[in-house]
């Protein structure tokens, strides 16, 4: 029977996997961090070439030349770029980010991004859990009842969805959910650590409104898949051979349709990243986002520079977590 | 021409390019069939919500709500269709090179690419919009940029499969040049590939220019884009919603009617799908 | 009319609506116990300091006001009352003596002294500090301790606003304790800062907020609540939706648009009167076309003030003809000023005297994407080039290079405008005289120079006005720059909280100690 399905086939061995996964994980770590440090370099000179200056946000409009001049060389402004970086760059290295510039002058670069990650890691991966679910949801039912009511109706929530851009979508669900219904709040934060149920009660609305558009390219990715692999011989074979539906859409349907279904899921952690910075700012949310654009704003340079790599990172971690997960569901497609 | 008529049996697909075209027609010549101009201040009439003389109401300084959402529709379309142009011509000529020379020319551009494509989207069109200045070049730049490497990448990907193929190592023995292959021979082959992820990254594209628009960071007024009047009607919601609320379902229906036709496309496209539809 | 209300009818059922099933964990947090009260700064996300000395933007006093005290104070009729201080004496060689209310305690329980006074001053003028507030103090030459009480504040020649500049405003001398500040240093002082204030810094999270606990010591009795939540909301509308959601009990700053529709709300008082502004249009008097007097009046003929006033800020807040607005009473002129109304017919004539031809200038005024800000240059913009046929465009930006651009002089024309400014010199001494720090205009004329000066040292309140008046109608009657108008400012509170007396120039932590739930 194993032979019959496929990539149901003899798995290798423990060792034998992992071998080829960890130094692919190698390669991969470490060719994101190239690009890191690139993506550094692309930000400090882009964002020093603009017109602006972190000293007029800081000391306001009633800043003296002597004030400016004094801020500069506190904050070691008056450099060279190249030395600029070059002493931003050692500092990276020994975990140093720098101080604030004109978003929390002085404060540590390093607990500020500490302070601000939890609440954006958290809706993020509250909108993705939403997402996924409601897509798994979607996309089964309609690949299941392909062509009848239930295909069609879970089709069009889809395509709905994808019409929905973020931030025209966070107003939909305040107007109804929160100031219609009174559901939800239509504003704050309160962090999981203070209560998880207070958490996700106050982040529904937010998550919700980042997680649709996903969810609806999502499901229609596994729509996709499904129907193709629902045609598969060995899902055929398995059917003659009297399992249950329920044992083969788990097992064999489901299992092989992850590999593309997850892969949509890591490119599109791009776009949940890009809307949680607007989502952060209707919603009140003190998360990274809405910490980078005050930086990007007030030319807060260390700001930028450190969420920067928060978020190259993030991008960078989500794919090879998504490479390795595909790799365990699928020994046979690990590397390319 | 089968291909069309095939097109034509996708039930989906022939709604959304209706949609499509409707929307086409209403930016083209509805700003002209309307008595308001998108410009034209009438203050007596602030805030007026939807009335017969004014379908879609009026924004705080008296203008005709839906004289702007269709120049709006107008220049937002025009905007994210210029941008994916951009994106495509210049992804498509990157991702050739790339596929076709391979080495270090594809070993760079590529890098490059990767990088481009580790910014999260909205993230990279906010930075460079807040640096360089807030323009419709600019905000077309920005947008190209973000969708470049997809682009790249897809085309990369095609050349590399079909680089070994008979025919174009037949080309290549005949003596022909590189550049005279890759846009005769290649390019022809990688066009059903960007054409789908065109229409798909059109409707991207008009999500992240209105986004932009939305949090501030659009074209120079008085010329309306979509995420500019829903922008403006955010900031008097609460006393005038049929702005934010009109040029919302305008995006909405727009973004509907692309992606439905994308999906009739992508199924046309996509042979492992078309066998079975 | 049908349609007027019942579009009223839906708006009372949207902002109702929100009461009925609001059952949020955070409001209930805030509602439950009544020694915590949540207070808002809407409209701004970023405080950097909250040493006065270093402190520049509105959030920044908006706390301050709660944790020091000025030796001068505001009364709720604005008049210039005694703080800190017991007694104030004129001195006849210009200059002040201050004797101290004794028994005043800081935070960390040390006494007030006048060593402390002097040690405030001192810092905020010594070059080393750059202080943006310096300028307050230009004028003094000395601080003197005289005893542990008393304390002189020495002038050159008569400095009339001195005693206004030591108020618990935006002004940045407020009275720091000397011990505290030299055992912590700049930086831990400016987050931690220990002052007077019935209110301690507890806890700062940055852009997100801080917690403000009751000093029990404070000289005047201690707070009602026993702590002051003080998030920082960035988009004004928010701050609506969580005041009617109950997350807060009160915000620092309303939108303009939701003003009338949330005084027809019986859950929500709103504070307003019209504030300490002048909103204007900057222009570059060094450049053309506006280096043209006729060009200048003709542009500042050619909109119509009124109709801003409602597009723009929703009718909450009046037209200006000069830079001094109505809540300076003494200082300000009702004279009707030719060239600051709306007059097509002149604003025309005047082009034609002018050098330049209306349709071959191009002009960008800059403004920055922050809501209304961004539709007064559009306004602007489209009722000039109406009138006169103009090529005027906008130019939007963000807020640091628009700020950046008029400091250096690379613009033509740009929408300004400060809150908060409570003497006419920081009107006219700042904006119209030629070494005023907030002329970037490039206005120069030797007459209101001389003017801005003799009431700098005119001390006394009955002659003083005159000279700004006229310093003011001259600069006017050049159109050193375009007045607009002046807004209103507002507070929004939850219906049963009471206690906040709003001044002019928009207070906030200063009135939380008599504040408390009816």
């Amino acid at each position: 029977m194993s032979e019959l399905l496929g990539t149901q086939a003899k798995a290798p061995g423990l060792s034998e996997r992992w071998g080829p996964v960890a130094l692919y994980l190698l390669k991969r770590l470490l060719s994101g961090a190239l690009v890191l440090l690139a993506g550094t370099a692309a930000v400090f000179f882009t964002i020093q070439a603009a017109p602006g200056d972190p000293a007029l946000s800081a000391l306001g409009e009633q800043a003296t030349p002597e004030a400016i001049a004094a801020f500069r060389a506190e904050y070691g402004l008056d450099a060279p770029l190249m030395v600029q970086y070059v002493r931003w760059l050692l500092g990276f290295f020994q975990g140093d980010l720098g101080q604030s510039l004109a978003v929390a002058r002085g404060m540590p670069v390093g607990a500020l991004v500490l302070q601000k990650l939890p609440a954006t890691v958290f809706v993020g991966f509250f909108a993705l859990f939403l997402a996924v679910v409601l897509s798994l949801v979607l996309g089964t039912l309609a690949a299941l009842n392909r062509g009848k009511a239930t295909d069609t109706i879970a089709t069009s929530i889809a395509v709905f969805g994808v019409s929905m851009p973020d931030f025209w979508m966070s107003y939909v669900l305040i107007f109804g959910l929160s100031l219609g219904l009174g559901l939800f709040p239509a504003f704050g934060y309160v962090a999981p650590s203070t209560s998880l149920t207070g958490a996700l009660h106050a982040t529904f609305l937010p998550a919700l409104a980042i997680a649709a558009p996903m969810a609806a390219v999502f499901a229609r990715t596994l729509r996709a898949v499904l129907i193709e692999t629902l045609s598969k011989p060995y899902v055929t074979a398995a059917k003659s051979f009297g399992l249950r539906r329920p044992f083969i859409l788990v097992h064999f349907v489901l299992r092989n349709a992850m590999v593309p279904y997850l892969t949509v899921v890591g490119l599109q952690i791009r776009y949940i990243l890009g809307g949680v910075v607007v989502v952060e700012r209707i919603f009140g949310i003190p998360g990274i986002g809405s910490l980078m654009v005050d930086g990007a704003f007030a030319r807060d340079y260390n700001v930028l520079q450190a969420c920067t790599v928060v978020f190259l990172a993030i991008v960078l971690l989500v794919n090879v977590a998504v490479d390795m997960i595909c790799a365990l569901l699928d020994p046979k497609q690990t590397v390319k | 021409m089968t291909s069309f008529r095939r097109f034509l049996q996708h039930r989906t697909g022939v709604i959304g390019l209706l949609i499509v075209v409707i929307v086409a027609l209403a930016v083209l010549i509805g700003p002209a069939l309307i008595p308001y101009g998108p410009e034209d201040m009438d203050f007596m009439a602030m805030l007026a919500p939807p009335s017969a003389a004014h379908p879609f109401g009026t924004d705080s300084f008296g203008r005709d709500v839906l004289s702007r959402v269709l120049l709006g529709g107008r220049v937002s379309l025009l905007i994210s269709f210029t941008a994916i142009l951009i994106a495509a011509v210049l992804g498509s000529w990157i991702g050739i090179l790339s596929g076709y020379h391979m080495g270090w020319t594809d070993g760079v551009l590529m890098r490059v690419m990767d990088l481009l494509f580790s910014f999260p989207s909205f993230i990279l069109a906010m930075l460079l919009m807040v640096l360089f200045g807030f323009s419709s070049a600019n905000i077309i730049a920005a947008i190209a940029l973000v969708y470049l490497p997809i682009f790249a990448r897809i085309a990369r990907n095609t050349t590399l499969l079909i680089r070994e193929e008979p025919f174009i190592q037949a080309s290549r023995l005949m003596g022909r040049r590189p550049a005279a292959i890759m846009l005769t021979e290649i390019l022809p082959n990688i066009s059903a590939p960007i054409m789908v992820q065109a229409s798909v990254g059109f409707a991207f594209a008009i999500i992240l220019e209105a986004g932009l628009s939305f949090i501030g960071l659009g074209v120079q007024p008085p010329t309306p884009s979509l995420g500019g009047i829903m922008s403006d009607g955010r900031e008097y919601f609460s006393r005038a919603p049929w702005v934010l609320t009109m040029s919302g379902m305008a995006i909405s229906v727009a973004l509907l009617g692309i992606n439905l036709l994308g999906d009739g496309l992508r199924d046309l496209t996509d042979p492992k799908l078309r066998e079975r539809t | 009319m049908t349609n007027q209300i019942s579009r009223r009818r839906v708006l009372q059922g949207i902002t109702a609506l929100p009461f009925a099933g609001s059952l949020s964990l955070s409001a209930r947090a805030a509602l439950a116990q009544s020694t915590t009260m949540t207070a808002a700064i809407t409209g701004y996300s970023v405080i950097n300091s909250l040493d006065p000395a270093k402190a520049s933007l509105i959030p920044e006093f908006y706390v301050i006001w709660g944790v020091f005290n000025g030796l001068m104070k505001f009364d709720d009729e604005m008049n210039v009352v005694p703080d800190l201080a017991e007694t104030v004496t004129a001195l006849d060689g210009g200059g002040y003596e201050f004797k101290l209310k004794s028994g005043v305690k800081f935070h960390d329980g040390s006494e007030l002294t006048a060593e402390d006074v002097k040690f405030t001053f001192d810092r905020v003028m010594d070059k080393e500090t750059a202080s943006p507030n310096a300028g307050k103090l230009g004028k003094v030459s000395k601080v003197e301790v005289v005893d542990p009480l008393t304390v002189r504040i020495l002038t050159e020649g008569s400095y009339a606003p001195l005693l206004t500049f030591l108020t618990n405003a935006r002004t940045g001398t407020q009275i720091i304790s000397k011990a505290a500040f030299e055992a912590m240093g700049a930086e831990a002082f400016s987050r931690a800062p220990v002052g007077t204030g019935a209110w301690k810094v507890s806890d700062w999270r940055a852009g997100e907020g801080l917690t403000l606990s009751a000093h029990p010591d404070y000289f005047e009795g201690k707070p009602g609540f026993e702590t002051v939540e003080v998030p920082l909301i960035a988009e004004e509308a928010s701050g609506v939706t969580a005041l009617q959601g109950g997350q807060i009990d009160m915000t620092s700053t309303a939108p303009a648009a939701d003003v009338s529709m949330l005084m027809q709300d019986s859950k929500i008082q709103v504070l307003r009167q019209p504030g300490l502004n002048t909103r204007f249009i900057s222009i570059n008097l060094k450049k053309a076309p506006f280096d043209d007097i006729h060009f200048r009046r003709a542009v500042s003929m050619a909109f119509q003030r009124e109709a801003m006033v409602q597009a723009v800020i929703f009718g909450e807040g009046v037209p200006a003809q000069g830079v001094i607005p109505p809540q300076l009473p003494a200082y300000y002129s009702t004279e009707p000023r030719a060239y600051m109304k709306f007059d097509p017919a002149a604003a025309k004539a005047e082009m034609a005297k002018s050098k330049y031809k209306p349709e071959e200038v191009e002009v960008g005024v800059i403004t920055w994407s922050g809501g209304w800000w961004k539709r007064f240059a559009e306004i602007f913009v489209a009722q000039v080039n109406q009138t006169l046929g103009t090529k005027f465009k906008v130019e939007v930006t963000d807020a640091n290079t628009a700020y950046a651009r008029q400091k250096s002089g690379d613009f033509e024309a740009g929408v300004w405008g400060w809150l908060g400014m409570v003497d006419p010199d920081e009107y006219v001494g700042d904006l119209l005289t030629s070494t005023g720090w907030r002329n970037f205009q490039g206005y120069s004329n030797p007459e209101v120079d001389q003017l801005a000066a003799q009431g700098l040292a005119e001390t006394d309140p009955a002659k003083r006005p005159e000279y700004y008046k006229k310093a003011e109608a001259i600069a006017m009657d050049e159109v050193a720059l375009i007045p607009c108008f002046c807004s209103n400012i507002h507070n929004l509170l939850r219906a049963d909280l009471e206690g906040f007396v709003q001044k002019p120039y928009s207070n906030f932590a200063d009135q939380f100690r008599s504040m408390k739930l009816s």
